[in-house]
């Protein structure tokens, strides 16, 4: 029997909400609010509050593969460079939580694996320092200087990188059906060799529904905005940009091979899709642990709340 | 009127002078489809839905086979409707000219997408599909949502 590709997404979306882990999160959030503590205790008055950030903050984390993103500010007059910046968050990591826990360079972050506890369970946060540009300039518009400690596009050959990430944020702000798309493309992504950065899938599906009028049911939004992406990611004039920094243009993180790439995977996907429903499971697993869950009792109307709250409706629904 | 769900034991309860102004409403657009929102309460032991009103959306686009509302901006409407009246959203209507109250797999595709959206807080939005002519209210249907099926009431 063919597969209701509508429903079949509802399912690999449900099966994959972070709601399933919820004592897991509790687990990643106590050791973050560790980490968080630790540092505002060393440092002190050398950093504005350390805030959330990534996949977890923006909603669009799925319960296969997650991690927290700490950010910290740091202020300008702390470290003469921002080299010596990222070795003492290195260091002072390393020492307080190495005894427990892997700690290791990362491209922009630090990031620390802690050792798996009793349960099984293995808790990863990255840790991001950004310094102000010029002392006191953070509070105004949130601007960092990141160390650049790897390859990063064309920024290889660079050691530090312009963001703003309270603006990535905000970018995603309020945006429920480009979330439940991103997600889908992650948990493809996943699946699929991991090829391609969270980030840029996030940026391409923003823009593509900024740009088309991307409506229908959650199959066929999904099925537009891959079309937007094959058909535009292989244009060389195709950009990009971050909304934390102007100047640089996600699209340059992939070479000319990797746009070609990504539009063909899109195309065959889609090719593969309509020609046998079916298809649509190899590319978008369900998480089988949460499968079998009955998410809802027999009788009396259901609320997810607890109690009876005030609801909006999705934006932009089709009847027929 | 009272309606009965027995695949989840539930009651709704709406009047019939309520179903009318709907109805007026959808005949007003015929021969293109037309809906909303509907508004009301569950009882305290959430066995019986009141439905005390319906809304217009702000913006909506109807054709003889399709309804696209929007939701946009209506998130304060909601809101004060909560705090000054202890009421919320419950579910969705629109119309069928010259058609029947059977829902369309368009209809559940987007009940299915509503109920997942994380602002809403309901588990079992309802859908009424209203039958209508370029005269009259023809028919009523009122579905419950439950796990991805639409069920009728009696």
């Amino acid at each position: 029997m063919a597969t209701n590709k509508q429903e079949y997404l509802q399912t690999v979306l449900e099966t994959h909400r972070m709601s399933h882990v919820e004592d897991l999160v509790n687990k990643f959030k106590s050791k973050r609010d560790e980490v968080k503590d630790a540092l505002t205790s060393h440092y002190g008055s050398q950093i504005y509050s350390p805030f959330d950030s990534g996949s977890f903050k923006k909603h669009t984390a799925i319960n296969t593969k997650f991690d927290l993103d700490v950010v910290v500010p740091v202020k300008r007059d702390s470290f003469d460079t921002l080299d010596k910046m990222f070795d003492s968050f290195y260091d002072f990591l390393s020492d307080e939580f190495g005894e427990n826990a892997t700690v290791r360079k990362q491209t922009v972050s630090i990031g620390i694996i802690f050792e798996e506890d009793s349960d099984g369970d293995v808790i990863s946060l990255d840790i991001v320092p950004g310094r102000e540009l010029s002392q006191d300039q953070y509070s105004n518009d949130k601007k960092l200087n990141l160390f650049v400690s790897s390859d990063y596009g064309i920024f290889s050959s660079s050691t530090y990188i312009q963001t703003n990430i309270q603006a990535q944020i905000d970018h995603i702000k309020a945006k429920d059906n480009e979330r439940k798309i991103i997600r889908l493309l992650k948990i493809w992504n996943n699946n699929d060799g991991k090829e391609f950065k969270s980030f840029l899938l996030e940026l391409i599906t923003i823009k593509a529904f900024d740009t088309e009028d991307i409506s229908g049911n959650l199959w066929e939004k999904l099925q537009q905005v891959m079309t937007y992406i094959k058909d535009n990611v292989t244009n060389d004039s195709f950009k990009l940009i971050d909304p934390g920094n102007s100047n640089n243009d996600l699209m340059d993180t992939l070479t000319s091979w990797g746009r070609t790439n990504l539009s063909s995977r899109m195309g065959t996907m889609l090719d593969r899709i309509e020609s046998n429903s079916d298809n649509i499971k190899g590319y978008f697993p369900t998480n089988s642990d949460f499968e079998e869950e009955d998410k809802s009792s027999s009788s009396g109307y259901g609320v997810k709340t607890g109690a009876a709250a005030f609801s909006t409706p999705p934006d932009n629904q089709r009847f027929g | 009127m009272r309606f009965f769900n027995k695949h989840r034991n539930v009651e709704l309860i709406i009047s019939q002078e309520l179903i009318d102004e709907i109805g007026i409403v959808g005949v007003e657009h015929f021969p293109n489809e037309f809906g909303g929102f509907l508004t009301g309460r569950y009882s305290d032991d959430y066995n019986t839905l009141f439905i005390n009103d319906f809304v217009l959306p702000k913006a909506s686009k109807g054709s003889r086979f399709q309804f696209v509302r929007r939701s946009k901006g209506m998130k304060k409407f909601f809101r004060k409707l909560f705090q000054s009246k202890k009421e919320y959203y419950v579910g969705e209507w629109h119309t069928h000219p010259n058609g029947s109250t059977q829902f369309s797999s368009t209809d559940l595709n987007a009940m299915m997408e509503i109920e997942s959206a994380p602002s809403v807080k309901i588990k079992n939005p309802v859908l009424l599909i209203l039958s209508v002519t370029n005269k009259k209210l023809d028919n009523a249907t009122f579905y419950i949502y439950d796990n991805k099926k639409l069920l009728p009431y009696e």
